[in-house]
């Protein structure tokens, strides 16, 4: 789509008279739609990027129509309003300085910084506008638009710095994706996924698929529930028509049919109640086969479920997880496959089931008298409108009631987490009153969901008891008067109509069960189906022995498009040697780091190691040749023993000693009661910052590592503790090639090569001795803690 | 090249940091700049255009106002106590615009019809700027209560829209709403 399609024909007519641009063929490179103007009111507007000129249009008047933000407007509803007059403000490109997007909390403004004005001897004959100076802004717009006007500004610096634009380039960023068949715009449209629109038919054939390996078990389990529905419906006949009609009223031909000489009435009783007791015996048994098998395959396709979700978390990148939208999705998965495989097991056989007893019921009503029956099927659709109006209600409220406990139980768990605090300030009162406003809300809650529970219940039951009490008195009549129907019969219908509610309550919210657990697979299976962004390369280079050199070459790195973390960064590490990096805290040093050992890929540039990127290097060498110690350490659920034994678990027990007596920890792990066999990490024992950084450590050096790379991994620490794994990290170093970001500058004393970085980019190298004496930022670093610790030293 | 280092000065802007310097029309002058900023003048230093934060903008948004440098880093350059006290009318009237525009915040007044579906929930609205339709999440933090009858919603982008009062709105409204308080 051109540039010029996306805008209203009013101002494209406007454009063409007002700003024309001195490139005649393609003028126009990018528009941003903004939606607010400059005092802040509703308003459409654009700023667009020419080859030439930037021009900015503003709607005269305000936004008449609604404001539609994200995820709310359909592909007939217009972003602009299309009768619009705008004021156009074109502003040649060699003006402007640079554009920059402030971002605010609910709004952005564009500002543009205008370059030095041409002389005042050019002033002949050009505009006012061409000898602004300074800062000015150009537009506003709320955050729903913030990310094409920061797309514009980003394409102005590219050309500023004579960088080509592509085509590429004149695609919005924040182009909202709508569903081509309704017209809904994704909610996220990373997920392009329309929630109304979902093909939950292959949703629900995959599913199935995962049941397929239990297919045996599942026929069980269906035939079951086909039984057992079969058995509901021969026992109103059993107690009604036959005990009645044929047994107590000793019916000849019932005899006869039972091979009975007449008179025999006692035996043919005994016979029937036999029958009953049989039928209510194989119902139960086949309720229990039932429960057998349900428990047998429900957990097992839960556990495929989520051991296909789980592989598939492994295989992707850090980027995924650090993704906001992504890390709510991962915790609910979990969750949903529970959910997928319980409606499979719980709802789908028994919504089928209570189809087919719906549908033979109401044969059997028309077939046994059909002037009782139609009364009882037109009050179907009644009943059916009654819960499926209801239900959702109720689930409402229980969602409500599910809410307040849980914020009550943060509201506990809080106070018991900062008890310490509450004891230490005095505060219990208040919290008491606290947690009170907590407790009645769930109160709140819980009443109103039992009224309406009891309410639905009194409604729902009076709607069946009507029914029933009409066919009673129907019935009645027609027995008594019309003489056209026995007792039995009666009895027999009475007890089809009751059988009729059971199944009219499930299906009358089938459907929503149905398409909440299609959304649930959804949900399981774009996990599973998602490509990790980081993919080994096809015929991956194997290197068992590594050397060790690594090598930077012009590496660009951003987790935003539109903020680098590191700019343009080249460096040379040869093997055996160290590298200190110092910086600010933001200044990209970790991020550096994390793309040596790939846990992400640089935009621009490469990284090498012994001569070959990175990306072609198979995932198994380089995670076995590059180790890193950082500063948050993480231990496993598990023993001591297989924390350090985590990225070499075929060493043997005498390697993984010698590792912790390396690391400094095998004394306190000795002390420990259960030495090497004590459980650690969440559930085990607390270690302190220290003792865990020394597992880590130990973990390093079993990991035996050509590449070592050391993120602040003393930073946690006592000066005691730093001084033993400082030890332990120098033993660690002898051989390898090492990173190491500190900001105590002592532990980087040994160190081959120091940078400096700043902002993303290296900004001052060398040995330490030489970047004492540029007197740049790593002196000024050097003395501050030289003089801080001398001051130490006074006290 | 780099600037050599001098402790001193370091040391004195260290303790700078720790210093509040209030701002009040006796020493200091804010004007607005052709590009439609702020700049502001606070004894021999000028600054070409400023940020305006409030330190407390749901409970007391007109207190203790942070003024702030427009670089990246905004360092603090003072603190107006009380905006409608300490200034004068025309200087609190652009600071005011600032602050509304940075924390632009439509005011819902009505609340025409509240759709939930499938993990997000539609709202269809009327606000002190028109009308409105916007999307939340249903799970994480899309709702913040600011207190009893206070209520913020946060969009799909963390676009910002506040029921001031949940007491004002009609029974039939409170209800459609009534899943999120």
């Amino acid at each position: 789509m051109s540039v010029l399609e996306s805008l209203p024909a009013l101002l494209v007519r406007q454009l063409e008279s007002q700003a024309a641009s001195s490139s005649p063929e393609d003028p126009w490179i990018f528009a941003a739609h903004t939606d607010l103007n400059l005092q802040g009111e509703y308003a459409d507007g654009y700023v667009i990027l020419g080859r030439d000129v930037l021009v900015c249009a503003r709607a005269n008047g305000k936004k008449i129509g609604v404001q539609y933000y994200k995820g709310t407007r359909t592909l007939q509803e217009k972003k602009h309003q299309e009768d619009q007059i705008y004021t156009i403000q074109t502003i040649p490109l060699a003006r402007i300085e640079s554009l920059e997007v402030i971002r605010q909390i609910g709004c952005s403004t564009l500002l543009c910084r205008y370059a030095d004005p041409p002389q005042q001897t050019e002033k002949l004959g050009k505009a006012e506008e061409d000898f602004l100076t300074g800062e000015f802004r150009i537009a506003y717009t709320t955050n729903l638009e913030a990310g094409d006007l920061r797309h514009l500004a980003s394409l102005f610096s590219k050309w500023k710095k004579g960088e080509t634009l592509c085509a590429d380039d004149a695609k919005s960023k924040s182009e909202e994706e709508y569903c081509p068949k309704c017209g809904l715009m994704y909610p996220n449209p990373n997920r392009k996924i329309c929630p109304r629109c979902m093909d939950r038919k292959s949703v629900f054939v995959r599913t199935l698929s995962y049941f397929f390996a239990y297919k045996w078990k599942i026929a069980g389990i269906f035939f079951c529930i086909m039984a057992t529905a079969l058995l509901n419906l021969v026992w109103p006949y059993l107690n009604g028509t036959i005990l009645y009609d044929k047994v107590l009223s000793q019916d000849e031909a019932f005899l006869e049919f039972l091979h009975l000489p007449a008179g025999r009435g006692a035996v043919a009783l005994a016979l029937v109640v036999l029958t009953m007791i049989l039928t209510k015996v194989t119902m139960q048994a086949v309720g229990i086969v039932q429960g057998i098998l349900t428990a047998k395959v429900v957990p097992r396709v839960v556990r495929d479920l989520k051991n296909d979700v789980f592989e598939s978390m492994g295989r992707l990148s850090i980027r995924f997880y650090s993704s906001k939208q992504t890390g709510g999705l991962m915790t609910r998965v979990m969750d949903d496959a529970e959910e997928v495989s319980g409606f499979f097991i719980d709802g789908l056989p028994y919504m089928l089931s209570n189809l087919v007893v719906l549908i033979a019921t109401a044969v059997i009503l028309l077939r046994m008298n059909w002037k009782l029956a139609i009364p009882v099927l037109l009050y179907i659709p009644f009943v059916f409108w009654i819960s499926s109006h209801m239900i959702p209600k109720l689930w409402n409220l229980n969602s409500n009631r599910h809410r307040a406990r849980r914020s009550l139980n943060g509201k506990v768990n809080d106070n018991l987490t900062g008890a310490r605090v509450v004891k230490a300030f005095g505060q219990e009162k208040r919290e008491v009153k606290q947690f009170d406003r907590y407790n009645m809300r769930m109160m709140k809650t819980e009443i109103d969901l039992v009224r309406f529970d009891r309410l639905f219940d009194i409604l729902y039951t009076a709607a069946e008891n009507i029914s029933t009490l009409i066919v009673w008195g129907l019935g009645g009549f027609l027995l008594f008067y019309e003489g056209e129907i026995s007792l039995g019969l009666l009895i027999t219908f009475i007890s089809y109509v009751s059988q009729l509610s059971g199944p009219l309550d499930l299906l009358s919210f089938s459907f929503r069960w149905w398409a909440d657990s299609m959304n649930c697979a959804q949900r399981i299976f774009e996990i599973i189906d998602s490509i990790s962004d980081l993919t080994e390369a096809e015929h991956p280079i194997h290197l068992e022995q590594m050397k060790g050199e690594v090598e930077l070459r012009h590496v660009t790195f951003s987790y935003d498009p539109n903020k680098a973390v590191l700019k343009d960064v080249s460096l040379k590490i040869e093997s055996g040697k160290m590298l200190g990096i110092v910086g600010r805290s933001g200044a990209g040093k970790t991020t550096l780091v994390n793309l040596i050992s790939r846990l992400y890929d640089p935009q621009q540039g490469e990284i090498m190691l012994d001569g070959i990127n990175v990306k072609d290097i198979a995932f198994s060498d380089l995670r076995r040749n590059v180790a890193m110690v950082s500063q948050e350490t993480y231990i496993f659920m598990g023993s001591v023993l297989d924390n350090i034994a985590y990225a070499n678990p075929n060493a043997t027990r005498e390697e993984i000693v010698e590792a912790a007596v390396l690391a400094s920890a095998h004394d306190f792990i000795c002390k420990m009661p259960d030495g090497y066999d004590t459980i650690v990490g969440s559930r085990g024992r607390d270690l302190s910052g220290g003792e865990k950084q020394r597992i880590s450590i130990a973990r390093a050096i079993l990991a035996n590592p050509k590449i070592l790379i050391l993120d602040e991994a003393t930073a946690s620490v006592d000066t005691e503790t730093e001084k033993a794994i400082q030890a332990s990290i120098n033993y660690l170093i002898q051989g390898r090639t090492t990173i190491s970001i500190a900001h105590r500058l002592s532990t980087l004393r040994d160190a081959d090569e120091l940078v400096v970085m700043e902002e993303g980019r290296i900004t001052e190298r060398g040995t330490s001795r030489e970047l004492m004496e540029q007197k740049g930022t790593y002196y000024k670093l050097r003395e501050l803690q030289t003089r801080a610790l001398a001051l130490r030293g006074v006290e | 090249m780099q600037e050599p280092f001098q402790l001193e000065q370091m040391e004195k802007e260290t303790k700078e940091m720790l210093k509040l310097r209030y701002l009040t029309k006796e020493n200091c002058t804010f004007q607005r700049t052709p590009g439609g900023f702020v700049s502001l003048t606070v004894g021999d230093e000028h600054y070409d255009r400023i940020q305006v934060f409030c330190t407390f903008p749901f409970t007391d948004r007109y207190r203790c106002v942070s003024i702030r440098e427009s670089t990246e880093k905004a360092k603090e350059i003072g603190i107006i106590q009380d905006l409608n006290q300490d200034l004068d009318a025309e200087t609190v009237a652009m600071i005011q615009e600032q602050i509304s525009l940075r924390y632009f915040t439509p005011v819902i007044t009505k609340i025409k019809s509240v759709k939930e579906e499938y993990g997000f929930a539609y709202f269809d609205v009327e606000t002190d700027h028109g009308p409105c339709r916007f999307a939340i999440h249903m799970s994480g933090s899309a709702v913040v209560h600011l207190s009893e009858t206070r209520v913020l919603f946060l969009d799909l982008d963390e676009n910002r829209f506040e029921i001031p009062d949940l007491t004002a709105l009609s029974t039939k409204e409170q209800k459609k709403i009534s899943v999120f308080l």
